[in-house]
């Protein structure tokens, strides 16, 4: 039934490709604007069009997008075939309704009457307000002027810089820096006063949130709509004033984390086959900000987003090891397949008689050596290697005490491991 | 409300059950809007303040520093989540997570000489050189409060105080306290030897040179074995008053 339903939608409304963790691939120089849940596109005039129920709606520079709640698939509505937007009506019959937000929308040589019913407890003001702003800068024309801008902007900037030259440049330098100081420190340590006040408020009402949060994550398993909304509500606004939201295996987190995870899970991809299928999260981080540019995000955010991958059905996954040390692992990159090549690295004669080093292992298996290391403490630890500590640092050899049968422990079974290590051993002399 | 008995009283009672639900759901929904209203008037004031004092904060590390204490005393985290109110518009997020990898490829940098510690002062000086652009100053507190929010990213970071230095420390190495009495001792001349070590601290001979050579295998202390006395020297490069900075340029830290 779906199915027979979306194609009759898919001749209208364009298909947008998404990532394989369900995130629309974006245009060149589309911007994401705004995020609302549970939104359903309904054409009431025309009957003959099926509603798209309950799905995650994406506002961009460009376009709207609409995807699926399994994020199998995606439509999406360019801002530019809207023609008009009606602002959402007020009055008395509406107040209790769901909000709706109708579009008159131009597309294919069709006029339609588009409603988008906002069913997640988001402001339908807020989101007429930033759709009409969206539509009024109108992006997607403004795609060769953007860079002659940018150009011409970058020279004003050189331009304007006054020189600091000379001592004259200095004193006045420190005088400017003297002034500015002294001046707005008195307004600004009042100010920060009063602000602070007001923080101290929202924060007792957070706390209240909280435990009620906490409280009803672990009393209860059943869900209605209503309560789950609260709850998504109540973790959203959490972030945003700054204090840790409880993210459990019940709630999945605010809004901005789940995309960010699915962004995440995207943009490691190459890198993570670059590496050998492994890596640190500090260098997870330190790429995804220099990346980015500006908005970057937090250590906590990233570990947010990447605790959540367990919910979605991604290809990466977190693991941390003994030590303590975070990595993300491609999921195909099992420890197996590792482990083997270990071994079969350990039993090369070179390695028989001098042992395998983390940067050894490092080579062979092109990773990082901090992970290689972690690599051979757990291989040791299943009892495939031993290791071997002197001056020169960690060796591990492959571990021969398997080989040797307690009751005969001269005895040598040729072809074996036992025998290939005699003979690596006593050649060299 | 009465009891009434038979069916009709259970049936009853079940409604007034659900009607006081409904009161309730009611007040946990007014909370939401009274939640999203005391937002919005933060919010607004916050506004203000940034509009302000947003340079202020961009510019003078004290002032910093003061509303970071601040905010820790009422309860908020401004560096949380790159989504909150504070890192939108003070814009004070990207000043320390840029910091924060900043330190991050500094700590790479000079882990093949010094093993993973580095003195506090050092880093800030190679991060000023490396932030040359003449952007806002970076202050010692700043530091500490970038690598505390990297500590969340496993691999070891942190900050150990030696004396009155800190170390900042990036390979999850655990140093016990032997290794930090070691590193004081070494403090004075860049170096430690077991005699000097069993000496100061009282120790076995054993202890100190079990601690030594844990230290060396750990790559957070170099040999030097080429003095007249014949006497082995561990040399410490992350309390040593020698800095690297000296030798940045042949490092390839890019700026």
């Amino acid at each position: 039934m779906a199915a027979a339903s979306s194609s009759a939608v898919a001749h209208w409304l364009p298909t947008v490709p998404l990532t394989a963790s369900g995130r629309p691939i974006f245009l060149p120089g589309e911007v994401e604007r705004y995020l609302l849940p549970s939104v359903d596109l309904d054409t009431e005039e025309n009957s003959s069009l099926p509603s798209l129920l309950s799905g995650l709606l994406v506002l961009t520079s460009h376009r709207l997008v609409w995807i699926y709640n399994t994020s199998s698939s995606a439509h999406a509505i360019p801002l530019a075939a809207v023609v008009h937007a009606y602002p959402p009506k007020k009055s008395i019959r509406h107040l209790f309704a769901t909000p709706r937000v109708r579009l008159q929308i131009s597309l294919g040589g069709r006029s339609e009457l588009v409603t988008f019913v906002l069913r997640g407890k988001t402001d339908p003001d807020v989101f007429h307000g930033k759709l009409v702003e969206v539509m009024r800068e109108r992006a997607w024309e403004r795609e060769e002027e953007k860079e002659d801008r940018s150009d011409a902007r970058r020279e004003a900037e050189v331009r304007v810089r006054m020189p600091v030259v000379g001592v004259s440049g200095i004193l006045r330098k420190e005088q400017e820096m003297w002034e500015n100081t002294d001046k707005s420190l008195q307004d600004a340590f009042q100010d920060l006063n009063a602000l602070m006040g007001k923080a101290k408020e929202m924060v007792q009402l957070a706390e209240k949130m909280r435990l009620k949060l906490l409280s009803s994550l672990t009393a209860q398993t059943n869900s209605n709509d209503e309560e789950m909304g609260s709850k998504q509500d109540m973790q959203d606004w959490l972030l945003s004033v700054g204090i840790a939201s409880p993210v459990t295996k019940e709630s999945a987190g605010a809004l901005y984390h789940q995309q960010l995870s699915r962004q995440l899970a995207d943009f490691v991809k190459p890198p993570l086959e670059k590496a050998g299928g492994m890596m640190s999260l500090v260098e997870v981080y330190c790429l995804f900000n220099r990346a980015r540019g500006t908005e970057l995000i937090s250590p906590e955010d990233l570990l947010q987003a990447c605790a959540l991958w367990e919910k979605f059905d991604v290809q990466v996954m977190l693991r941390e090891f003994d030590s303590g040390v975070k990595v993300i692992q491609n999921k195909a990159h099992s420890d197996d397949e590792v482990f083997s090549r270990i071994t079969s690295l350990a039993q090369k004669p070179d390695a028989l008689r001098k042992g395998v080093s983390p940067s050894d292992a490092a080579f062979t298996l092109g990773i990082a050596p901090a992970l290689a290391k972690e690599h051979l403490l757990t291989a040791e630890s299943k009892g495939l290697l031993c290791r071997d500590v002197s001056a020169d640092g960690f060796r591990f050899y492959i571990n021969l005490f398997k080989e040797i049968d307690p009751d005969n422990i001269y005895s040598c079974k040729t072809p074996g491991l036992f025998h290939a290590w005699i003979s690596a051993t006593t050649v060299s002399g | 409300m009465r009891r009434r008995p038979g069916i009709s009283g259970l049936q009853s009672a079940a409604a007034t059950r659900d009607q006081y639900r409904l009161v309730g759901e009611n007040v946990a929904k007014i909370r939401t809007d009274l939640m999203k209203e005391q937002l919005e008037t933060f919010r607004s004031q916050l506004e203000d303040f940034a509009r302000k004092h947003k340079n202020d904060i961009r510019k003078n590390p004290t002032f910093r520093a003061q509303f970071h204490e601040m905010c820790a005393k009422v309860g908020v985290d401004p560096l949380a989540s790159n989504k909150g109110v504070w890192a939108e518009l003070l814009g004070i997020g990207d000043f320390y997570y840029e910091l924060g990898v900043q330190i991050v490829d500094i700590c790479m940098a000079t882990r093949s000489t010094n093993g993973g510690l580095i003195s506090l002062q050092e880093l800030c000086t190679l991060l000023c050189q490396k932030r040359k652009a003449a952007r806002d100053p970076v202050s010692e507190d700043d530091c500490l409060r970038a690598i505390s929010k990297l500590k969340v990213l496993g691999s070891g970071f942190g900050v150990i105080s030696i004396g009155k230095r800190k170390l900042i420390r990036s390979v999850p190495t655990e140093l016990n306290r032997d290794h930090n009495e070691i590193l004081e001792v070494a403090q004075g001349q860049g170096y430690a030897t077991v005699e000097q070590v069993e000496k100061t601290l009282s120790w076995s001979s054993g202890r100190a040179a079990d601690a030594l050579e844990t230290l060396l295998k750990e790559g957070l202390a170099m040999i030097d074995d080429g003095h007249r006395d014949g006497k082995r020297r561990y040399w410490f490069p992350c309390v040593a008053p020698i800095s690297v900075a000296a030798g940045s340029d042949g490092l390839g830290i890019d700026s």
